[in-house]
């Protein structure tokens, strides 16, 4: 396949696109879980607040899922483990988008703890759009990533 | 789903797994892991109404929150604007005073992660968390 002149610019700018919201959604992902790794016992009592799961299952979690997000974030940073990294950060976002409206649901006044102290005072409404587009980001980064079977030594040239 | 996506999420989940652990082993004894700690500074409307005068309210609730309502006599403090917020309270306090922090209501941290900074930033004792936050404290005064 021969890219050039306008439709290699298009390409270009659409790889750049991709790195750039990638760049993104890693950074936060990092960013939120050094926050939790700071303080797990703190999340683990932010986890406790949404009655979701018992503080043994709670607690193990506080101390797992910050390592997570860290890993799978600087995956989508470097471009490592791409699809993986895709895959559990969008997997989180769901959990998490699942839990804050469960906990809206129930009248259960919860701080998310997403990003440790610094999300405290965010509402509602905000957490899930702050969430929910987050995962539109992990989505369109899904749907739009080169799969294996996909690259040819011309586009992987031309990228 | 693709068996090197596959492969990728257990790496991934497995190597979550090193400096997680590492991580625990180093918490063992500072963390609860069969039931959640007991916050000894917790205190109940009850108590408090047998302090009287040497309560100090502190609201750790957003400010719109605060704005709408709030305890009588209430300082606003959260994380935001925390350093100017601190003083105006640093103000009103004095020595023999009772701060009693509170959030929205029984499920919310802020009041307990105020309660942590009053403590161990600004040096603050006598510093308790109202058990059951405004909702309980608007449940008794109607």
């Amino acid at each position: 396949m021969n890219r050039s002149g306008t439709s290699g610019e298009a390409f270009h700018r659409g790889v750049l696109v991709r790195r750039g919201l990638a760049l993104l959604a890693g950074a936060v992902f990092v960013y939120a879980g050094i926050l939790k790794v700071r303080d797990p016992l703190q999340f683990a009592l932010d986890v406790n607040n949404y009655h979701l799961v018992s503080w043994p299952i709670g607690v193990r979690l506080a101390f797992y899922l910050p390592w997570l997000e860290i890993l799978a974030g600087l995956a989508l940073i470097f471009y490592r483990a791409f699809s993986g990294a895709l895959a559990i950060t969008g997997a989180l976002m769901l959990g998490f988008i699942g839990a804050t409206i469960w906990a809206e649901a129930q009248g259960i006044n919860v701080d998310c703890g997403c990003f440790g102290a610094a999300g405290s005072n965010l509402s509602f409404s905000w957490h899930l759009v702050l969430n929910l587009s987050i995962l539109l980001v992990l989505l369109f980064l899904w749907f739009t990533r080169a799969k294996p079977d996909e690259i040819t030594p011309a586009r992987a040239a031309s990228a | 789903m693709h068996s090197s996506v596959v492969r990728q999420i257990l790496l991934l989940l497995g190597l979550a797994f090193l400096p997680a652990i590492g991580q625990a082993v180093y918490y063992r004894n500072a963390a609860t892991w069969s039931a959640p700690p007991v916050d000894s500074a917790l205190v109940t409307l009850s108590e408090t109404k047998g302090w009287g005068d040497a309560v100090l309210w502190v609201d750790a609730r957003p400010e719109e929150e605060f704005a709408r309502a709030h305890v009588p006599g209430a300082l606003l403090l959260n994380e935001d604007d925390w350093d100017a917020r601190l003083r105006t309270l640093l103000t009103a306090w004095a020595p023999e005073r009772k701060l009693v922090v509170y959030c929205s209501a029984k499920s919310c941290s802020a009041s307990h992660a105020v309660a942590e900074r009053l403590r161990h930033e600004a040096g603050l004792e006598n510093v308790y968390v109202l058990e059951g936050g405004w909702e309980e404290w608007k449940g008794r005064n109607p």
